[in-house]
């Protein structure tokens, strides 16, 4: 998932966090009713619509989707062999393609291949909305949020104190990385315990130098007031604009159409 | 009335801090770390504590704010109050209202991502209303210097800008009281004297007490009302800082650098030419008293005999034949899509040099030292480092001929002892069995370090884990060998071990590049000085040419080393000499002084 956020103007970057959050629920709600492929395509096009929307760095994604194309087919093949006809309420889902195995073993279903395709849409829809709700959120607004959940004040201050230290740590593995390197050690060697073995020198000085930066964090803090009542001032009231409202309605009626068409039409089953 | 009155002064007089024989030893350690210290601050001054590394100074200040005992565990003896509160029975957050503690390192101070964010966390913590909260921070950025910056992020700071953000995060808390631990120790002059700039500020606007933990500093002297020596955990002195700053012998003792001209005017002294008071301490005074002193004593004939002198000495190393170590040829770099940092570098550096390379932070020193050993790559130009050029070969072949020791040893210690760690470069590069133990061997002697043989690197102190760094280094015998930043948070004591061998190795025929702040002993140990500006070389030369044109260098925002500066003052009775080293200027009056006998 992309988590850094990406500064804009559009509608979704002014919504408050709550609706969005809300949109996001709904639309996971809305993947997980319908398990036709169709349905799914359809929910896919519609977050991609979104994605496009806030004008998602689309290298960014691709990069990301790239090393999963191992998982997406490996998926669609277990599902297609180990579904058995069994499970699929449609008569055309039932039908077997082939066997994989002489005397008719482990059969390839049409609707475990539907149902691999959907699980991948699935996940497709699921990182697309994700992105799009993390790039158009600010940390601040995440806090809120947790504020406003009633999640203790120190989990989402553990949140941000993470988030700010990822570039520091990053900085310090590069510099321990350049330090060993400049003592000839090399970071390529051959096989699993190879490469274990050579990361031990970036590994260990990091893991120090963690705790002692953790070590003088906690004095800082301490230094700073923390932790002398259990809340804090927070820095922004979130409220609802006419904007959010519409919004809410929509994804509602979203919703209600969804379950009518799954439930009362009995369409986009499998 | 008049009792009205009298309360006041009472208050005005009132301690703001106030220790009573405190004894700490911190866990597991037999030896205590602070032993007896009774130490009262009044209100409103600006105290030093100084002494060398491992004197206590760093549990001193986490003492006062309760840090010891509330969060760290050994045995603490005596009473702490601070603003009429006893430490021992306030919390650290409630303390903090009213002393403020700034740590050694910025990085691991600054908690929010914007400085705004940052600069807050604070006063949230003490639920202070939003609309305060902002006009605090305004305020308080205002202070520090850093107007404006609210909605920067923190990790894309300068190093003076983190430092200073880590003193105003304390600051918008409003403290009484403000500690600060060598919060200048790995800026550059200018950074620095920022941070000094921004303290006495705060003290002209407010009546703050400040209680500043540093090495040694020239700008210090006059801005501080008192100086407080530690001594491995004993108050070994108190008093104004110039009676320190005049008394060699103490300073030396207790391991504290002296200022140049101090050195000098202590010879005059121990000579009977000037009383201890006439001991200058700044550049004006020194020039004075060598003035008054020249005609009386002094030998000097003029600029022509000493220039000529000096002719024959600089030709010495011209003899010896010319073996090219580092050829640098247009070299350009560039990092991602930002401005160049490195923008067409030329240079020879032949072997056996000691060349330092100095310059502001972000100036390109270290951009440029690590394409010498390839850890960085031309983006274009040749870097061709003993005959091999660098973008042919990885790092880790070159590793064997070139050395470079980088400025934070804790980023390379990863051995449960000190002597695997030495061992750790060798393996790499092949080396097996027999050989390795007898290189080892060697380093462990040349370094000093034979004593720590087994023991583990991390339970050493700074100054020994630098030296370990360096010895890490040298067990390869490299050829070319070059020190990011060898002193920096080093005390005195510590500085001059690691010159005097970065000095033996280059009497034995390595060639040296150091990149340091430090223009003492940059003029001290180099033979060459390379200055860059925004990744252009922008003077080369010896440390007489370079240092000569203060006016100059102050483009590149470098501060002559104090010496020279004298020598420039001096001009008059100089001519074009620049004298950079103390044994020169006492060479003027050395035949006077016989002559007298």
């Amino acid at each position: 998932m992309l988590i850094e956020y990406l500064p804009g103007d559009t509608l979704i970057h002014r919504l408050d966090v709550r609706t969005k959050m809300f949109g996001f629920l709904g639309f996971l709600i809305l993947s997980f009713l319908f398990l036709d492929p169709k349905y799914q395509l359809l929910i896919v096009t519609l977050t991609g619509l979104l994605a496009f929307w806030i004008k998602i760095p689309l290298q960014k994604i691709w990069r990301m989707m790239l090393p999963l194309l191992p998982i997406i087919i490996s998926i669609i093949l277990i599902t297609g062999f180990t579904f058995t006809p069994g499970r699929f309420e449609r008569v055309s889902s039932q039908a077997i393609l082939f066997y994989a195995l002489p005397g008719g073993r482990l059969g390839a279903t049409v609707g475990g291949f539907l149902m691999g395709t959907t699980f991948i849409l699935r996940l497709f829809s699921m990182m697309i909305v994700s992105s799009v709700l993390t790039l158009t959120t600010s940390m601040d607004d995440f806090t809120q949020f947790f504020q406003k959940m009633k999640v203790p004040v120190e989990l989402s201050m553990m949140l941000t104190t993470a988030i700010r230290f990822i570039p520091t740590l990053d900085k310090k593995r590069r510099l321990i990385l350049e330090a060993q390197k400049a003592r000839g050690a090399k970071f390529n060697e051959k096989g699993i315990v190879g490469s274990i073995r050579s990361y031990i020198p970036l590994m260990i000085p990091l893991f120090i130098n963690s705790i002692i930066m953790a070590n003088s964090l906690s004095m800082a803090m301490l230094n700073r007031g923390y932790g002398l009542t259990r809340s804090w001032t927070s820095m922004r009231e979130i409220s609802f604009a006419p904007r959010d409202y519409w919004s809410i309605s929509c994804i509602m009626l979203l919703l209600m159409l969804a379950v009518f068409v799954r439930f009362r039409l009995h369409l986009g089953g499998l | 009335m008049k009792t009205v009155k009298t309360v006041e002064t009472i208050k005005c007089i009132e301690n703001a801090i106030e220790l009573i024989n405190i004894s700490y030893c911190y866990p597991h350690v037999e030896e205590p770390c602070l032993k007896n210290v009774s130490l009262t601050v009044q209100k409103g001054k600006f105290m030093v504590l100084m002494g060398s590394t491992g004197a206590g100074k760093t549990t001193l200040s986490l003492c006062l704010n309760g840090l010891i005992p509330q969060l760290m565990e050994g045995k603490l003896t005596g009473q702490v109050s601070v603003a009429g509160k006893n430490v021992g029975k306030t919390a650290v957050q409630s303390l903090s209202k009213v002393l403020g503690l700034v740590l050694q390192d910025p990085e691991t101070q600054i908690i929010g991502r914007t400085v705004e964010e940052d600069t807050a966390f604070g006063p949230r913590n003490f639920l202070v209303p939003l609309d305060e909260i902002k006009q605090r921070v305004d305020q308080t950025l205002a202070k520090v210097r850093l107007k404006g910056y609210n909605h920067r992020l923190t990790e894309e700071l300068s190093g003076g800008e983190k430092q200073r953000l880590a003193i105003a995060g304390v600051l918008v808390m409003e403290p009484e009281i403000l500690i600060l631990d060598e919060p200048t120790s790995e800026l550059d002059p200018i950074g620095r004297s920022e941070i000094y700039q921004t303290l006495a500020d705060l003290r002209r606007k407010k009546d703050l007490t400040i209680l500043l933990v540093e090495h040694s500093s020239e700008e210090l002297i006059h801005k501080a009302d008192e100086v407080v020596v530690l001594n491995q955990g004993e108050v070994a002195w108190r008093g104004i800082p110039t009676e320190l700053f005049r008394n060699l012998p103490l300073l030396r003792k207790w391991g504290i650098k002296p200022l140049p001209v101090s050195q000098l005017g202590w010879d005059f002294y121990e000579k009977g030419w000037i009383s201890f008071a006439e001991i200058p301490l700044d550049i004006p005074s020194a020039a004075g008293v060598i003035r008054a002193l020249l005609p009386k004593y002094g030998h000097w004939q003029g600029p022509a005999a000493g220039q000529s002198k000096d002719r024959l000495l600089k030709q010495e190393p011209f003899l010896s034949e010319k073996t090219i170590s580092v050829q640098v040829s247009d070299l350009i770099h560039q990092y991602n899509s930002d401005q160049p940092a490195l923008r067409g570098i030329n240079l020879t550096i032949e072997a056996g040099e000691f060349v330092a390379l100095i310059g502001q932070n972000g100036a390109g020193k270290t951009t440029l030292a690590k394409h010498f050993n390839g850890l960085l790559k031309p983006t274009s130009g040749e870097v061709i480092v003993e005959g091999m050029n660098t973008s042919q070969y990885d790092t880790s072949d070159l590793a064997k001929t070139i050395g470079y020791v980088f400025q934070n040893p804790d980023h390379q210690i990863f051995s449960a002892t000190v002597e695997k760690e030495l061992e750790f470069g060798l393996k790499n590069a092949g080396f097996k069995g027999q050989a390795i133990k007898e290189r080892v061997e060697q380093v462990l002697q040349y370094t000093g370090l034979e004593k720590y043989r087994s023991v583990h690197p991390f339970s050493l102190g700074k100054g020994e884990r630098q030296m370990i760094a360096v010895a890490s280094i040298l067990v390869l015998k490299p050829k070319l060998l070059i020190i990011d930043e060898p002193t920096t948070g080093s005390d005195w004591t510590g500085v001059q071990t690691m010159m005097a061998l970065i000095h033996k190795l280059h009497a034995a025929g390595t060639t040296i590049i150091m990149i340091s702040h430090d223009m003492d002993l940059v003029a001290q140990y180099a033979k060459r000085i390379i200055v860059l500006k925004d990744g252009e070389v922008f003077r080369d030369g010896t440390p007489q040419d370079v240092f000569a044109n203060e006016q100059i260098l102050l483009d590149s925002a470098i501060v002559p080393p104090q010496l020279c500066r004298l020598s420039s003052q001096l001009k008059d009775i100089l001519g074009s000499e620049t004298f950079i080293q103390s044994s020169e200027f006492t060479a003027l009056f050395e035949s006077g002084e016989k002559s007298r006998c």
